[in-house]
């Protein structure tokens, strides 16, 4: 809960971002955003819900929805293991878990680095990639997270 | 908590929820007045209350509330004080100025339109006639009471009601008569002793503790306003007290004054006698004003005359009467509503979010015991072991803890029922329909969430009941039925559940125009055959409005599908029972909080499920020979004679594809809102439990079938089934055209 990161600098020129792998791709996020990393501990399944929509955990208290990230960006899904994790994350007011491989390192750069998404991108993932960074021959997509979670279904109103 | 707020607006804020109080006390009051269950002290309460209004209203400025208050208020002394009547119309006259009253505050505080000027002005207009209809006003003397109130004056200040008893001073003040232990003490401060921070309030308290006393205050010597010097002392008191303590005992009271001041302590004679009585009953409350002030502010006294000097300022032309009580009170306006009180309640005001964390935080705790419990359990310690035998005392101390914080949220329905009154009048006025509001079990306690969440179908359903329910006064008549219809509303306790009935003894529901309603918009088809029963529910359907024309009243579009939506979003049922004639009983059951729920723990499909347990009517083993297919491949089950329809829930929740032998698993039969029966079949029964609800929209969304979430003790979460929207889902699946009581419409979303 304790949010120790330093604000963002006002010219907005760093950025840190938390890496991740799904497969053999790898993602990043922006580090605000993310509240704690623990493993994963097997779900609670929901009716009916989408494939992606792995279930719910506890998490302290908390019933926390858990996004296979994978699935969500349609890549290939496997079965979570105790090896995979779950991030933590805030978006948009709510906390939901993301569940991916591995989460592998931390970065910083600036706006600058940050390339759009190329054309060849199925329209799928870029709806959910903001833009690309370039490290090391790595490539590493930046995703929007508000974009995760699907609208709320006309039940909900 | 509140650094950042202006304490402006800290101080207005409270002051708009003492006014939700004090229009509560004011309606209560006139109710018991019209019910002639008033006494002396209900009309005092009255006005009182409206007083406050009027004087926090002018310490904000707010103009136009303290025009109505103070003419409202005007007439309120006169019945007060005995010399006018208060007979039916006069009651009627104020119940509706409460309602504009209600008004004002509502438009002052930002939350609704203006005033309706017209009606305002009306009323004022009626009010005043009341007021100086008969007998002119005179320059009466206040009625001397223990709890008796300052007469205001003209300038918006609001004195403060002071009772003499919550200081431990005597309230009666009666001359004392002249022994040797009675005193007379003259008091005249000079500057000075204002100037070292001493407080004529806080003396004079002091000195009442020596024995009973009479206070009469001399401002002959306060000069005109131009002359006023703000800082100079210009009152004195003369103090007439019955004491054994003593002379000595009376000066030490004064003891660090005694420069600062002109002091004569002298046995009573008979020309002070005389002077002190004849100013006493004013001049009482001053001191009890200054009194009201010295309390509220005794950490921060402040000299007397700066106090003083704002009235001069604000007040062009004072006279000497209305200037001298009401500085004091002036300056504690907003915030010193209290000791006006009779015999107050001690209570605290809590942030809800405190007691929030609190229940949040009791909550983990319940989990927590009950994972304890659970290993214990599974680590094959004796029953008779230590470990056990304490846990299960924790178990006891986690559940009354748990009790104890859920009563803490726990509020009567009283701040709902209280709104109801002004409904029904101003409905019964719109409909031209004569109708008498009886209520009961105000007292009766639910949780916040709840009772915040009743006031919208309560005013439905009265509004329904007054509009559809209740006959026009001649009909009644003809009828054989009094002239003025009878709306009861009332809440009670019953099994774990609060239950709240709103009946009406009017026509009842015509059933053949229901019915004839819903096959034209072709809810039902043509050739249903139904009981009366389902007759009665169908108005529960979306869609569903009885009233031939679209009244201001009640068709305002929503219906009662919405109120039961309403209910059921509150884990409540909502049912009907109408007699032809003799009027209808809509009766809503609803949990006593939103927090917990008593549970029965299922397995199906390996998942964990909850079902709650007031839906719950039996639990069975399906005996093959028991159960059939009609159609395809729908299964029913006997039970008790009667064939329900069985719904294997792993296979409905998607938990697994292929179904299972029934008589493998374990059917509950379950009985929605509705009172249509179904059996559920699980796999297996693990046991009954309280669990801690938790919600699945807070980080997701509502999901279909599942009412909310849960942790168990095994630290998992475990989902609470929904079993009105799984049997409706059923069957929806299944037959979507209505055969049972319960009709399930395709648009039918179920707001869990």
């Amino acid at each position: 809960m304790t949010e120790t990161f330093a604000p963002t600098p006002a010219n907005g020129a760093h950025r840190e971002l938390i890496a991740f792998r799904i497969g053999e791709q790898e993602f990043c996020v922006d580090i605000m955003s993310v509240r704690e990393i623990r493993g994963w501990t097997p779900a609670t399944p929901l009716p009916r819900a989408p494939g992606f929509m792995k279930g719910v955990i506890n998490l302290r208290g908390a019933v926390l929805p858990i996004i296979d990230l994978g699935a969500r960006f349609g890549l290939r899904t496997s079965e979570p293991t105790a090896r995979h994790v779950i991030m933590v994350a805030h978006i948009g007011g709510r906390m939901v878990g993301l569940l991916v491989d591995a989460v592998s390192d931390i970065i910083q750069l600036t706006d600058e680095a940050m390339q759009p998404t190329p054309d060849i991108a199925s329209d799928h993932v870029k709806s959910f990639v903001k833009g690309i960074f370039a490290i090391d021959g790595r490539m590493i997509s930046l995703i929007e997270l508000e974009h995760i979670i699907p609208e709320t279904e006309a039940e909900a109103a | 908590m509140n650094d950042a707020v202006d304490p402006f607006e800290a101080i207005k804020v409270t002051f708009f929820q003492e006014c939700d109080e004090l229009l509560g006390d004011l309606e209560a009051g006139l109710l018991a007045i019209e019910s002639g269950a008033a006494d002396d002290e209900t009309v005092n309460a009255v006005f009182r209350a409206v007083h406050s209004v009027k004087g926090g209203a002018g310490a904000f400025g707010l103009d136009a509330l303290v025009r109505f208050a103070h003419v409202f208020e005007t007439l309120l002394d006169e019945i007060r004080s005995g010399r006018k009547p208060c007979d039916d119309v006069t009651v009627k006259t104020l119940l509706r100025a409460s309602d504009v009253l209600a008004d004002h505050i509502a438009a002052a505080r930002g939350q609704a339109a203006p005033v309706d000027e017209a009606r305002s002005a009306a009323l004022v207009a009626e009010l005043e006639m009341l007021t100086h209809g008969e007998a002119g006003v005179s320059a009466a003397e206040v009625a001397p009471e223990a709890v008796a109130v300052v007469e205001e004056d003209e300038f918006g200040f609001r004195p403060v009601a002071f009772d003499f008893a919550a200081l431990d001073i005597p309230d009666e003040a009666p001359a004392p008569t002249p022994t040797a232990t009675a005193w007379t003490v003259v008091f005249r401060p000079h500057s000075r002793m204002y100037a070292h921070a001493n407080e004529t309030g806080l003396l004079l308290r002091e000195l009442g503790r020596l024995g009973p006393m009479s206070v009469s205050l001399d401002i002959s010597a306060l000069p005109d306003l131009d002359q006023l010097v703000a800082e100079e002392g210009y009152l004195s008191w003369t103090v007439a007290i019955e004491t054994d303590a003593g002379e000595a005992a009376i000066r030490d009271v004064f003891d660090f004054v005694e420069s600062d001041c002109d002091l004569s302590v002298r046995p009573l004679g008979a020309v002070e006698t005389g002077t002190a009585s004849a100013s006493a009953p004013a001049d009482d409350f001053d001191v009890a004003a200054l009194l009201a002030r010295a309390q509220a502010e005794v950490v921060v006294p402040a000299p007397a005359p700066a106090v003083i000097a704002p009235t001069p300022v604000l007040a062009p032309a004072p006279t000497p009467v209305a200037a001298a009580p009401s500085p004091a009170p002036a300056t504690v306006a907003p915030s010193a509503p209290a000791p006006a009180q009779p015999a107050p309640a001690v209570t605290i005001r809590v942030d809800l979010d405190r007691v929030d964390r609190l229940i949040n935080v009791v909550g983990e705790l319940v989990i927590q015991q009950a994972m304890l419990a659970q290993r214990v359990i599974e680590s094959g310690l004796a029953r008779s072991s230590g470990i056990s035998v304490g846990l299960e005392d924790l178990e006891l101390l986690t559940r009354e803890i748990q009790d104890s914080v859920m009563a803490i949220r726990a509020q009567p329905v009283k701040s709902v029922f209280q709104r109801m009154p002004r409904l029904v009048r101003e409905v019964g006025e719109m409909t031209g329909k004569r109708v008498r509001l009886v209520t009961a079990g105000e007292d009766t306690e639910v949780d916040k969430t709840v009772v915040e969440r009743l006031a919208e179908p309560i005013t439905h359903m009265l509004r329904n009941a007054i509009d559809h329910g209740l006959e026009s006064p001649d009909d009644r008549v003809a009828a054989g039925k009094p002239a003025e219809g009878a709306v009861r509303l009332v809440a009670l306790h019953r099994s774990g559940r609060i239950v709240i009935e709103i009946s009406d003894d009017g026509r009842g529901i015509n059933r053949e125009r229901v019915k004839g309603i819903a096959v034209s918009r072709g809810l039902i088809p043509e050739d249903a055959v139904l009981t009366d029963d389902e007759i009665d529910n169908l108005i529960f359907l979306p869609g569903f409005s009885t009233a031939e024309t679209i009244t201001d009243v009640s068709g305002r579009g929503v219906g009662m599908d919405v109120v039961r939506r309403s209910i059921q979003a509150l884990g409540g049922r909502i049912s009907i029972a109408s007699t032809p004639g003799k009027g209808s009983t809509f009766t809503l059951s609803l949990p006593l909080t939103l927090a917990v729920l008593d549970g029965m723990v299922v397995t199906a499909a390996e998942q964990t499920l909850v079902a709650p347990l007031t839906a719950i009517v039996e639990s069975l083993t399906p005996r093959v020979q028991d159960i059939h297919h009609v159609g395809g491949h729908d299964a029913v089950i006997r039970f008790r004679d009667e064939f329900v329809p069985l719904i294997d829930v792993a296979m409905v929740m998607g938990f697994r594809d292929t179904p299972v032998p029934p008589a493998s698993g374990v059917a509950v039969v379950i009985e929605t809102e509705a009172g249509a029966r179904a059996a559920l079949l699980f796999d297996a029964i693990q046991g009954q439990r309280q669990v801690v609800i938790k919600s699945l929209e807070t980080n997701y969304q509502q999901v279909e079938g599942v009412a909310a979430a849960t942790i168990l003790g095994d630290g998992r979460v475990a989902l609470i089934l929904d079993v009105d929207a799984i049997v409706a889902n059923a069957r929806r699946k299944a037959r979507p055209d209505l055969t049972r009581s319960e009709p399930s419409r395709p648009d039918f979303k179920l707001a869990s």
